[in-house]
C-alpha cells in the first residue's frame, strides 16, 4: 500500500494555489499567456507512416499500418479505420501497464471521431474488391512522455502519420482475373491514403468556476483545473466535434473557444503540411540520391581494401611500405592506384632516419585503450614487444612499414607526407599487427 | 549502501571524468593497506571497482568514491536536505514523498521539542523541507525536521510559493558554492526566497507571482547552458518583463 502510494503523481497544496492564483491574474507558471500555444515540433520515422511529435514536454509517436481484411457487411466497399492507444507507464507513473484506462479511452474516442465522423480519409479508395477484400487502416499511438494536453498532441501525430502513410498498390490478375497481387514497394510505388480535411483538436482548460480559460493546459495545470473542453474543426472552419468534461461554461465562453480554436487550427494545419511536405521531398531525395552516395562510398574504401590486402600477400617489409603510401594518398585524395605504387620509394627514404622507437608501444596504447586502469597492465607488454620486434627485424624499412609510427613521422617529414586524417591513423594502428604474426615465424 | 575494502593511498585516474557503466576506475591489487567507501554507481568485482551507472566519479578525503549523475529519480543519501510531500499522517510517523523509490517516514517526535502533547499538523500535499537521517536499504527512508544539534534550524513547513521539479544534477549546481550563476543574476535584480533540495526539488517564493514564474523558468531553462549564457537568459527574461 505504501509502495503504491508513491506510484500515483501528488502535487503539494503549494502549487495548486500558486497555479489558481496566478490564473486569476492572467500568469501562467510556464511563461505563456491565456492563449499561447506550446512550442510544436513534428519529426518523421524512417518508414512510411510513422511520426513523433513533441508539444512542450509531451511527447507522442504515432504509427500507420495496414492489412487486407473482409469488410463489414453493412458497408461492403469500404476499407475501415481503426485508433488505437497505448499509455505507457514510462511516460507517467500514474499510467497502468495492460488494460487501458479511462483516459486512454477517451483520448482514442475523441480522435476516433474527430477523424473517422467528420470522413478525413476516404474509406472507399480502401476498397479492394467489393464485400471481400479491403485495406484496414491501423493508427496506433504511443504516449511516450506525459507533459499534458495528450489530446492535441496525439491528434497531431495520428494525422501527421496519416498523411505520410503509403499503402502497397495491388492489382487483380492471375489465370481467373479474381486473384490478387500486392506489388511490393520496389515494383510499383505505394499510394499514399486520400485525406479530404485535417480536423485538428485544440483543448481549452476550464479554471475558477468556468471563469478562466486557458488553451493547451500544461501538466501542472490539467491537476488543477475543474473541467476541459476540446474542439475538433479543420482548417476550413467545420467543426468536427466537441468534447466537454467538467464544470460548465457560459455559451459566450464556448463561442469564444471556438474562434480561438479556428486561429490555432489553421496555425497547427498550416505546420503540419510544411512538415509533411519537407518529409516528402527528402523521401524522394533519398531515393534519387542512393546510386552517387553509394559510388562515393566504394572510391573511399577502395585505398583501406588495398591496404589490409597487400601485406598478407607478400609479408615483406617493401610491401607494406607501398600500401601505406597509398594510405596516405588516399587521404590525400589525390591519384590512381598505379600512382601510389610508382610513388611509394620516396617516402622510404624519408622516413627511417626520423623513426622514434618509442613512438611506437605509445601510439599503440592510446589508440587502443581509452581505460585508464585496463590499459595499465597493456603498455608494458606492448611496450616490450616493441622493442623485441625492433631487435628482430634487421631491416630498418620494414620498421617504418608498421604505421603506428606513421603520425610521427608525419609530423616530422611534413614534405614527403601531409597528416593522415584520424580514421587512417586507426587503421593502421591495426595493421602491424597482422604483419607481426606474420614476420616472427619468419 | 557503503562496501568497505582494503586499499591504498593513490587515487584513480578517473576523477571527475565522465565515467559510463563497465568503466573499471580502481585496481585494489595495486593499492596499499586503506580501507575505502564505495558510494552511489560503483560496485567491487574481486580486485577491480567497476562503474555501474554513468556520470561523473567522485572523490572526497579520505577515502570515499561515487558517481554522481544527473537523473530524475532521487535515490535518499543519508545528510542530504530535501523538499518532501506529506501524503498521510499515521500515529507514529508522517508518510512523506522524496521522490525516491520508497515513501519516508517521518517520526512525529522528529521535530525541536518534539513531544507526543505538541504534534504538528500537516495536510496532506503539505510541502516541507526536511532532511534524510536513515537510508538502508531495503527500509523506508527516515526524516527529520531538526538539525544534528536538535534544532529546528531552516526545516519545516513552506508555506505559498512555488514547488517545481528539476533534475537531481540541477539541484546540486544550485546549491553549490561559489553560487550558480543564474541565481546570482536573478538574485541582484529580484528579491525572491528559494529552497533547492536535493532530490530535484526546488521551491521559490516571492511578493508577485510574476517573480515566482520568472525565476522558476529561467531556473528550468538554466540547466544545459553555459555560465554566460545562463547571464544572457536571465537578462532577456528581465527585459521582457520590464
Amino acid at each position: 500500500m505504501e509502495q503504491r502510494l508513491s506510484n500515483t503523481w501528488k502535487m503539494t497544496n503549494n502549487e495548486k494555489k500558486f497555479i489558481e492564483i496566478s490564473l486569476l491574474s492572467d500568469l501562467r507558471v510556464d511563461g505563456r499567456t491565456s492563449f499561447q500555444y506550446r512550442g510544436l515540433n513534428i519529426k518523421f520515422g524512417r518508414e512510411d507512416g510513422s511520426s513523433e511529435v513533441q508539444l512542450g514536454k509531451t511527447l507522442v509517436m504515432g504509427s500507420v499500418t495496414s492489412q487486407l481484411v473482409q469488410p463489414y457487411r453493412d458497408r461492403p466497399n469500404e476499407g475501415t479505420l481503426s485508433i488505437y492507444t497505448e499509455f505507457s507507464p514510462m511516460a507517467d507513473p500514474s499510467f497502468e501497464a495492460g488494460r487501458p484506462g479511462e483516459f486512454a479511452v477517451e483520448l482514442g474516442r475523441i480522435i476516433d471521431r474527430g477523424l473517422r465522423e467528420s470522413r478525413a480519409v476516404d474509406t472507399e479508395s480502401l476498397c479492394v474488391l467489393a464485400a471481400k477484400l479491403v485495406w484496414a487502416i491501423r493508427i496506433d499511438l504511443h504516449i511516450l512522455d506525459n507533459g499534458g494536453n495528450l489530446v492535441d498532441a496525439a491528434n497531431i501525430a495520428a494525422l501527421a502519420a496519416l498523411m505520410t502513410f503509403r499503402r502497397p498498390e495491388c492489382t487483380l490478375g492471375g489465370e481467373d482475373g479474381q486473384e490478387l497481387i500486392v506489388h511490393p514497394p520496389e515494383v510499383k510505388e505505394p499510394l499514399p491514403l486520400i485525406i479530404h480535411h485535417l480536423p485538428i483538436a485544440v483543448t481549452f482548460g476550464i479554471f475558477g468556476d468556468g471563469n478562466v480559460m486557458v488553451i493547451d493546459p500544461s501538466h501542472d495545470e490539467e491537476v488543477v483545473m475543474g473541467g476541459r473542453i476540446t474542439a475538433t474543426l479543420n482548417a476550413n472552419g467545420d467543426i468536427c466535434s466537441i468534447q466537454k468534461v467538467g464544470e460548465g461554461v457560459m455559451q459566450s465562453s464556448i463561442m469564444q473557444c471556438l474562434r480561438i480554436a479556428k486561429g490555432k487550427a489553421d496555425d497547427i494545419t498550416t505546420k503540419i503540411r510544411s512538415a509533411v511536405e519537407a518529409h516528402c521531398t527528402e523521401r524522394a531525395a533519398r531515393k534519387i540520391k542512393r546510386h552517387p552516395s553509394s559510388s562515393v562510398a566504394v572510391s573511399i574504401s577502395r585505398p583501406d581494401t588495398v591496404m589490409m590486402d597487400k601485406p598478407t600477400q607478400k609479408g615483406g617489409g617493401f610491401s607494406v611500405d607501398k600500401s601505406e603510401e597509398s594510405c596516405s594518398h588516399a587521404s590525400n585524395g589525390i591519384g590512381s592506384e598505379t600512382l601510389k605504387r610508382g610513388d611509394s620509394v620516396k617516402a622510404s627514404v624519408g622516413a627511417p632516419s626520423n623513426w622514434d622507437p618509442y613512438s611506437k608501444g605509445v601510439d599503440a596504447n592510446s589508440l587502443k585503450t581509452s581505460l585508464a586502469v585496463s590499459g595499465r597492465s597493456t603498455p608494458s607488454k606492448e611496450h616490450k614487444e616493441s622493442i623485441v620486434d625492433e631487435v628482430m627485424d634487421e631491416e630498418p624499412i620494414s620498421n617504418v612499414g608498421s604505421a603506428d609510427s606513421k603520425p610521427n613521422e608525419a609530423v616530422q617529414s611534413p614534405q614527403l607526407q601531409q597528416q593522415s586524417s584520424e580514421v587512417k591513423t586507426l587503421k593502421d594502428a591495426v595493421k602491424p599487427k597482422n604483419k607481426r604474426k606474420k614476420k616472427t615465424p619468419s | 549502501m557503503v562496501d568497505e575494502k582494503k586499499h591504498s593511498d593513490s587515487q584513480s585516474t578517473m576523477l571527475d571524468k565522465i565515467v559510463v557503466p563497465g568503466d573499471v576506475v580502481l585496481d585494489l591489487s595495486k593499492l596499499s593497506n586503506q580501507t575505502i567507501k564505495l558510494g552511489d554507481g560503483l560496485r567491487q568485482d574481486c580486485d577491480s571497482i567497476t562503474v555501474m551507472k554513468s556520470g561523473k566519479l567522485r572523490f572526497s578525503k579520505p577515502n570515499k568514491y561515487w558517481v554522481e549523475s544527473s537523473q530524475k529519480r532521487y535515490v535518499p543519501c543519508v545528510d542530504d536536505t530535501v523538499l518532501g510531500i506529506v501524503l498521510d499522517s499515521k500515529a507514529d510517523n508522517f508518510l512523506v514523498d522524496i521522490k525516491g523509490p520508497a515513501v519516508a517516514f517521518l517520526p512525529v517526535l522528529a521535530f525541536e521539542g518534539g513531544t507526543r502533547r505538541n504534534i504538528p499538523k500537516f495536510e496532506p500535499g503539505s510541502l516541507i523541507y526536511v532532511r534524510v537521517v536513515k537510508a538502508n536499504m531495503g527500509m523506508n527512508p527516515e526524516l527529520s525536521c531538526t538539525d544534528v544539534n536538535g534544532k529546528a534550524a531552516e526545516f519545516g513547513a513552506l508555506k505559498d510559493g512555488y514547488m517545481f521539479e528539476t533534475s537531481t544534477g540541477l539541484s546540486r549546481i544550485l546549491l553549490s558554492t561559489p553560487t550558480c550563476p543564474v541565481l546570482e543574476a536573478l538574485g541582484k535584480k529580484l528579491s525572491f526566497e528559494i529552497a533547492v533540495g536535493l532530490n530535484g526539488r526546488v521551491w521559490v517564493n516571492a511578493e508577485a507571482p510574476s517573480t515566482v514564474i520568472l525565476v522558476a523558468n529561467a531556473i528550468m531553462k538554466s540547466e544545459p547552458l553555459t555560465s554566460v549564457q545562463q547571464r544572457i537568459m536571465v537578462e532577456s527574461l528581465l527585459q521582457r518583463v520590464q
